[in-house]
């Protein structure tokens, strides 16, 4: 369409150069910078001694509950402990990896399914976490749909400690590493969902979930 | 050492006090001090407004006053600031005197500055008995990090500085934006006044003699005569 | 949006006898200001990433076209159809065309400046579709027919009883009076919209060049919902955002959260790329992506160019003295404080609002607070330079700096005016040493007196010193 040339053309054009798209040659230039992937200044909190410890931290920060267990079978008791203390039932819909664990046993009435409006709460699993914001990444694929983690009110989240990295950046590494490109969403989770917009006050619980609670498995 | 003061044409038009309470503060430090009879105006103003040439113009001109200065002095953040950054940053960039006002940049000061890290003075001829607070005009601050300086020099002198909130924040004056966009530059010099006054301090003192009668006007305006405004040079020079 | 920068000035002096917005701006000032001095002093090394992230907005803008190019070839790859809009006319024609070759009633958008700058709504609702805003701000906005005032907090001038009466209105349920309990009503309202959308209209905070990749982050989820939960998702994006590589976006989003409110980092990163695989469970079957110049490359190669680094944190006009007396609606246009001092001309002409780059003092707070390093005071001086020489400022204030510059290169010309000047302004002062009204100054003598000059110049009387001495 002449829009786009048109457009091409005038950048070009403003900054010295002819035509209206840009040559092999450049392209070939700009691929090779940004396959450097060139990572910027880190601050020092990103790769502390403990990543455990920040990642904690950080989950307190922005309001993200956590608790740790010894393996996936526990996670269920972890659950079910949550629920009840929180005063929800004992109920979920859940990420299918998960359906193979003892949730009779434990009480909790676990649907493998994508969640839906209505749902008060659902369990999802993480791709990896990043310590230094307490942030969870959420990859989209038909096991693992992106809505169990955003329409019910309460978020679940397991997180295998093996899988928690220091920043941003060793999580995209990982990204292309296991995947290879980024699925249609990458979904970054940093605590339960607010707003602040009327007066400035802070309000938890905006769109997305009121509470995040991460349970972390620490062989 | 000889050294050009260059008075500003606040100073020249409004306070001469402050110009020779310059003048001595250098002369008692041991400076040689020279006073280019002809200097009128660094050329902010014009600058400020979008006037290029003229500020160009004025800029050339205080180059060739001060030439065969070892340094330049000026009682005010804001010239220096005109003179060191806005020169060799914008004015004259890709100019052939761009070097001359490279070297000119090099060897001028803003006096505090130039009396606690050129001349290292240890004492300063006034003693002010009293608590002030100060005001950090924002070119003396931000475009030559004047802000330690003139608290040395009126500790040195014996003042007790009450540090307002906000000192940092703009006092309103802006040079014309202060007329053309009036009443915000009021209701920012209010700002100003009502951290002035929280401070408990009897006097305000700064660097800077366009936030000075800035400020000072509203004090007055608002029934306050008691407070005194005052450039750090006179209160360091025993004229405060 | 509708241009009112033309009337700066009389809006500033209604907003500063506005008691509920000047006590909302304090209030906003705190946390912004505060927020962001405790996030950057815990931070360390935030001046060498400033550094760094101006360094690659600015090769993003030096290798402009490449980059875009890329994007396209990758968004593509990835199953979205990219469009390119000349002017905001062609945005909104484009968007209103995919809203009706598929069959859309309904859109749910997140927040997006740039299409405030096409009026995208209006056009929208023109052609017959309803629009919700679902961020809480711009749907608060929404229901009170008002455009945004800040560029993340949008709401920022409202007061919690104006917005229980526009929910009381918009609701028809009984007046609320605490503010979580309004957000839960705001939440539940604009629930159903989200699961009933058939399209989902996000901006971009970035997108990336080498993925393909369009991304919003929001503290609501609220993008999340609108990007995932509609049939059709379309990115409105300024072409101006494009960025290199996903290491990219991490360096920038340490600064963007930090500089626009003290936060870490947002709660929702939505990095979406391309649409829903056959055997996925959510997502949108079709996605477009909408890049948008309206004015952009006419920076590109200017000496404006710095300000197209911008990455909208809001940073600016948070700490702007001007801005937190006036407020954003004021500025009369998008983007409000001294961005908007720029961006205004410079997408509406410079002659439609004169007063905006002459509303700062240049005390350079904003260029301290911006997170990729633009020049602002300098870009806003630059822009005062064009009104001189194009003669767009009243010939009054041109005719001032002619004359001063005339006097000013004449030393004995000077000298003599200067006497005179002193001597009767100093008169003029009486006892007191003020002077209450000089007319010609009365932008200073309304609200403070002028001190009277002493009265006799300095050079007349070191003239006068050198002679005793001599």
């Amino acid at each position: 369409m002449g829009a786009r040339e048109n457009i091409l053309r005038r950048i070009r054009a403003a900054q010295g150069r002819t035509g209206s798209e840009p040559t092999e040659a450049e392209m070939a230039l700009v691929r090779e910078t940004l396959a450097r992937r060139e990572i910027g200044p880190q601050p020092a909190f990103a790769h502390a001694p403990d990543r455990l410890a920040q990642f904690r931290k950080e989950c307190d920060r922005l309001g993200t509950t956590h608790a740790t267990v010894r393996s996936e079978a526990e996670v269920p008791g972890e659950v079910a402990r949550y629920l009840s203390e929180t005063g929800l039932e004992l109920r979920l819909a859940g990420w299918r990896e998960y359906a193979g664990l003892d949730w009779p046993g434990a009480g909790v009435a676990f649907e493998g399914r994508p969640a839906r409006d209505g749902d008060a709460t659902g369990l999802t699993g993480c791709f990896c976490a990043i310590a230094e914001t307490g942030t969870t990444l959420l990859l989209s694929a038909p096991e693992t749909p992106k809505v169990t983690a955003l329409l019910p009110e309460t978020h679940l989240c397991v997180v295998h400690a093996a899988r928690v990295l220091d920043t941003m950046e060793d999580a995209f590494a990982l990204l292309r590493q296991e995947v290879g490109e980024p699925p249609r969403s990458a979904f970054f989770v940093s605590g339960p969902s607010r707003t602040a917009d009327i007066e400035q006050t802070i309000v938890i619980g905006a769109h997305g979930p009121y509470r995040v609670h991460a349970i972390l498995i620490e062989p | 050492m000889k050294v050009g003061l260059f008075v500003t044409c606040l100073v020249d038009l409004s306070r001469p006090g402050i110009g020779f309470a310059a003048l001595k503060l250098l002369e008692s430090a041991g400076c040689e001090v020279v006073v280019p009879e002809s200097q009128t105006c660094c050329g902010q103003p014009g600058y400020n407004s979008g006037g290029r040439e003229i500020a160009k113009s004025l800029a050339r001109k205080v180059l060739a006053e001060f030439r065969g200065c070892d340094y330049v002095v000026a009682p005010s953040g804001s010239c220096s600031g005109q003179m060191k950054v806005a020169t060799v940053h914008d004015l004259f960039k890709g100019e052939p005197d761009l070097p001359e006002f490279e070297t000119l940049a090099a060897k001028w000061f803003e006096l505090s500055d130039f009396l606690v890290n050129v001349l290292k003075v240890h004492k300063v001829p006034g003693t002010y008995d009293g608590t002030v607070t100060y005001h950090d005009s924002c070119s003396g601050l931000r475009e030559l990090g004047v802000k330690m300086q003139p608290r040395y020099l009126l500790q040195m002198a014996g003042a007790q500085i009450a540090e307002m909130e906000g000192s940092e924040r703009c006092c309103g004056f802006g040079g014309t934006f202060s007329i053309k966009l009036g009443e915000i530059s009021t209701r920012m010099c209010e700002g100003k006044c009502e951290s002035i006054r929280a401070s408990g301090a009897r006097a305000i003192v700064g660097g800077d003699l366009g936030c000075l009668l800035n400020i000072e006007g509203r004090l007055r305006r608002t029934g306050d005569t008691t407070t005194k405004v005052l450039h750090f040079a006179q209160v360091i020079a025993g004229e405060g | 949006m509708l241009v009112q920068s033309m009337h700066f000035k009389q809006r500033a002096s209604e907003k500063l006898g506005d008691a509920l917005l000047q006590g909302n701006m304090r209030k906003a000032k705190g946390k912004f200001v505060d927020g962001r001095a405790k996030a950057v002093a815990e931070f360390g090394v935030w001046e060498e990433l400033r550094t760094h992230a101006a360094k690659i907005r600015d090769r993003a803008i030096a290798n402009l076209d490449a980059y875009l190019v890329e994007f396209e070839r990758n968004a593509t790859r990835r199953g979205a159809v990219v469009h390119w809009a000349e002017s905001a006319e062609d945005a909104c024609r484009i968007i209103v065309e995919i809203a009706l070759q598929n069959g859309v009633k309904k859109v749910a958008k997140s927040k997006s400046m740039v299409s405030e700058e096409v009026n995208l709504n209006e056009r929208m609702e023109a052609a017959g579709l309803q629009v919700i805003e679902t961020d809480l701000g711009e749907y608060i906005l929404q229901l009170a027919h008002e455009p945004p005032s800040h560029i993340v907090a949008p709401a920022v001038h409202k007061s919690k009883e104006q917005v229980a009466d526009l929910f009381v209105a918009a609701h028809g349920k009984p007046r609320l009076t605490e503010i979580p309990a309004m957000t839960r009503e705001a939440r539940e309202a604009l629930r159903g919209h989200f699961l009933t959308a058939d399209m989902g209209i996000s901006g971009s905070n970035f997108i990336i060049a080498e993925t393909g990749t369009t991304l919003t982050v929001t503290n609501e989820g609220n993008a999340d919902m609108v990007t995932t939960l509609p049939r059709i998702h379309c990115v409105i994006t300024g072409i101006e955002k494009v960025i290199g590589t996903m290491e990219d976006f991490a360096a920038l989003i340490r600064l963007l959260p930090r500089s626009a409110i003290g936060q870490t980092i947002t709660n929702y990163l939505t990095v979406t790329t391309g649409i829903k695989m056959p055997d996925e469970a959510d997502g949108p079957e079709q996605m477009h992506i909408v890049l948008v110049d309206a004015g952009r490359t006419r920076l590109v190669g200017s000496d404006m160019q710095e300000m197209l680094r911008c990455i909208r944190c809001g940073a600016c006009m948070n700490h702007c003295p001007v801005y937190q007396n006036v407020g954003g609606h004021a500025y009369g246009w998008v983007y409000p404080g001294p961005m908007g001092s720029i961006l205004t001309p410079a997408y509406v002409g410079l002659e439609n609002a004169g007063d905006l780059p002459n509303a700062a003092t240049f005390c350079g707070e904003c260029a301290v607070a911006c997170p990729v390093k633009i020049p602002l005071p300098d870009l806003m001086r630059k822009l005062r330079e064009q009104q001189f020489d194009r003669k767009l400022r009243p010939w009054t204030e041109r005719a001032a700096i002619a004359a001063w510059g005339f006097v000013a290169t004449r030393p004995g010309l000077y000298a003599l005016m200067s006497k005179l000047g002193a001597r009767v302004a100093s008169w003029m002062g009486g006892r007191e040493g003020l002077i209450h009204s000089l007319p010609g100054i009365d932008g200073w003598t309304k609200g403070r007196d002028m001190p009277a000059p002493a009265g006799r110049t300095f050079r007349e009387l070191y003239k006068r010193r050198a002679s005793h001495r001599a």
